[in-house]
């Protein structure tokens, strides 16, 4: 016996460092995000408060409006890039000239920083001299586009110029994971659409599109996450408070601002809770809807 | 849909009926339309960059942009870059990213291939119960627990330090699971036959499993280095101290106060983007194949 847990240490010798680093930077913080939720500062001393952060958060119309944007501008940005980014990817996997190269290009702006490109883009939108409005003016487009100063719900508006901003960035990781996905539909599927004289539009639609499911599940998941969790980029553009009005707020910038500017670190861990918990509800939503079916038969990603 | 459409606007003429009867020039004529949609995409993921280079070398840009936007500075001049450089110690901010993001990248790869080889090929009590503990925070955003992390790093006064930027991020339960799926694949018989030559788990660590985990090491060094290379919210929560400022991050405090000045901005940000990118032209291949096997992003 004492042999068998002396051979067996050298494992726990293994795996140590990376729990202690578990309990110390995972562990710790997401329960204690919890607690600090539960909890209000009272004279340097942490007293019980029940839920009352989480009444407070359901009554501040800056909170709910930060989450709705957040989910506003994650269910935008997944409209447009999953069908685009599919298209993209198919034609690029029928192309023999050059696929490599536009692969490593459309690939850029991924790999750049989310900072570099959001200060590009500040440029890029400026309304009087950017370069989309400069392109814009010279097709004879009268009155030009505000972008970035217009907080309302428009399509020339601040949301739809840092929609552009992310769909611009993602396309490239987006084509890849769907080029990878179409290179494990089994071509046996295809021999047999030739031979049932399905046309390419159709083999496309009725084979490839339903062989691709479990890149689908794979990209709704990792795209809803990614978008609820949003921060740099908005954040570059508008500040924590995602000016102009608010506009381009999500929620990690509302915690960042409530407990870094206004110093309630209790109230700010209850929206992260809100959060974990949407992140959480969305993540089984996507699971349930996309892999219900796949339970019985295969899984997914 | 839009292939459809492509395809069918292209069809109509009678002189491109008359070639698209043969089977081959039709599949030539698919070709160059993909080719070009392909091609418009391609100048519209690099126009900003140009565009970003272009008003960079323009000596005017920081007083008059030109209101029909220039490719090419009318005015060539590498002032803006001179002042970039005297306004800020970018040289310190490269030197700081580098020694973040090569510490922490050797700590990733080496911590979570360590664990990654215990969860494979080990035999100890609790295994499989640690593993699913670490895979169910997988999901979690690194943002919900920023904040006690931070208020952590406060109390053992790492705040403003390179430990502080380099220590939580040195292994990691998506490098753990990783190196794990990829040294399970590494057949039994191997690693038993160096225990009956009596290696021990060190050795047959370093000098059989390591050796053959080339792929998967390669995919997370890549994802290690770009996510520290590109944080910007860490470093916001915890330095205050500017001579301990990443690249992306003293970018991004810099934008905030000379943001009036267009040149001079657009030439910082060519600094800290330009290094990367020509880094980018020599490893593309092995960067897009390690996004590739992992499925994840920079």
């Amino acid at each position: 016996m004492l042999r068998k847990l002396r051979k067996s240490l050298i494992w726990y010798v293994f795996v140590a460092p990376t729990f202690v680093l578990y309990a110390l930077f995972v562990a710790y913080p997401t329960f204690e995000t919890f607690r600090l939720s539960f909890f209000q500062e009272v004279a340097t001393r942490q007293e019980f408060v029940g839920a009352l952060h989480y009444i407070r958060l359901l009554g501040n119309q800056v909170f709910l409006a930060a989450l709705l944007n957040t989910a506003f501008l994650g269910i935008v940005f997944l409209i447009i890039i999953v069908p685009l980014s599919l298209v993209m990817a198919s034609l690029l996997n029928n192309l023999h000239v050059w696929p490599n190269f536009f692969k490593a290009i459309y690939f850029l702006p991924q790999i750049t920083s989310t900072v570099a490109v959001a200060l590009v883009f500040s440029y890029v939108f400026q309304p009087n001299w950017g370069l989309v409005n400069g392109i814009l003016r010279e097709v004879g487009v009268d009155p030009l586009p505000l972008w970035l100063a217009e907080p309302r719900y428009v399509l020339t508006g601040s949301r739809a110029a840092v929609t552009i901003l992310a769909v611009w960035v993602a396309l490239g990781y987006y084509m890849l994971i769907f080029q990878a996905g179409l290179q494990a539909v089994p071509s046996e599927l295809y021999d047999a659409a030739v031979v049932d004289g399905a046309g390419p539009l159709q083999t496309w639609w009725l084979i490839t599109i339903p062989s691709l499911r479990p890149t689908f599940i794979f990209l709704f998941i990792t795209g809803t996450i990614d978008a609820m969790s949003r921060f740099s980029d908005l954040w570059m553009l508008g500040g924590p408070a995602g000016t102009p009005a608010r506009s381009l707020q999500t929620i990690v910038m509302y915690m960042y601002q409530t407990a870094f500017e206004s110093n309630d670190f209790n109230l700010a861990s209850a929206s992260g809770v809100i959060l974990f918990v949407v992140v959480l509800i969305l993540t089984l939503v996507n699971f349930r809807s996309f892999l219900g079916r796949e339970f019985s038969s295969q899984s997914g990603v | 849909m839009a292939a459809s459409e492509n395809i069918s606007t292209a069809r109509p003429t009678t002189t491109l009926r008359g070639l698209l009867s043969s089977q081959r020039n039709f599949k030539r004529l698919q070709q160059v339309i993909i080719f070009t949609i392909m091609m418009i995409g391609a100048v519209a993921m690099i126009a900003p960059f140009e565009w970003m280079l272009a008003t960079s070398f323009s000596r005017s840009a920081n007083v008059a942009m030109p209101r029909i936007p220039t490719f090419f500075p009318s005015d060539p001049s590498t002032f803006n870059y001179k002042v970039a450089i005297t306004n800020l110690p970018l040289m310190r901010y490269y030197l700081n990213s580098i020694i973040v993001t090569v510490v922490s990248t050797l700590g990733y790869l080496f911590f979570s291939s360590l664990t990654g080889y215990a969860f494979a090929k080990g035999h100890f009590i609790g295994k499989s119960v640690l593993f699913i503990i670490l895979l169910t925070t997988l999901m979690i955003p690194f943002e919900i627990r920023m904040i006690p992390m931070y208020l952590l790093m406060r109390q053992l006064h790492l705040s403003d330090s390179y430990a502080a930027l380099i220590l939580p991020f040195i292994s990691g339960g998506f490098g753990t699971f990783l190196m794990r799926q990829y040294i399970s694949a590494i057949p039994d018989e191997l690693v038993d036959a160096a225990r009956v030559d009596g290696a021990s788990e060190w050795t047959i660590y370093a000098r059989i499993v390591l050796p053959l985990c080339g792929p998967a090491l390669a995919a997370l060094a890549v994802l290690s280095a770009l996510w520290r290379w590109n944080d910007v919210i860490w470093p916001l929560l915890v330095l205050s101290d500017r001579s301990l400022y990443t690249i992306t991050f003293g970018l991004a405090m810099a934008s905030r106060s000379q943001g009036i000045f267009t040149g001079v901005a657009l030439a910082t940000s060519a600094i800290a983007i330009l290094p990367i990118m020509i880094l980018y032209l020599f490893l593309q291949r092995y960067i897009i194949r390690g996004i590739m096997l992992t499925g994840l992003k920079g």
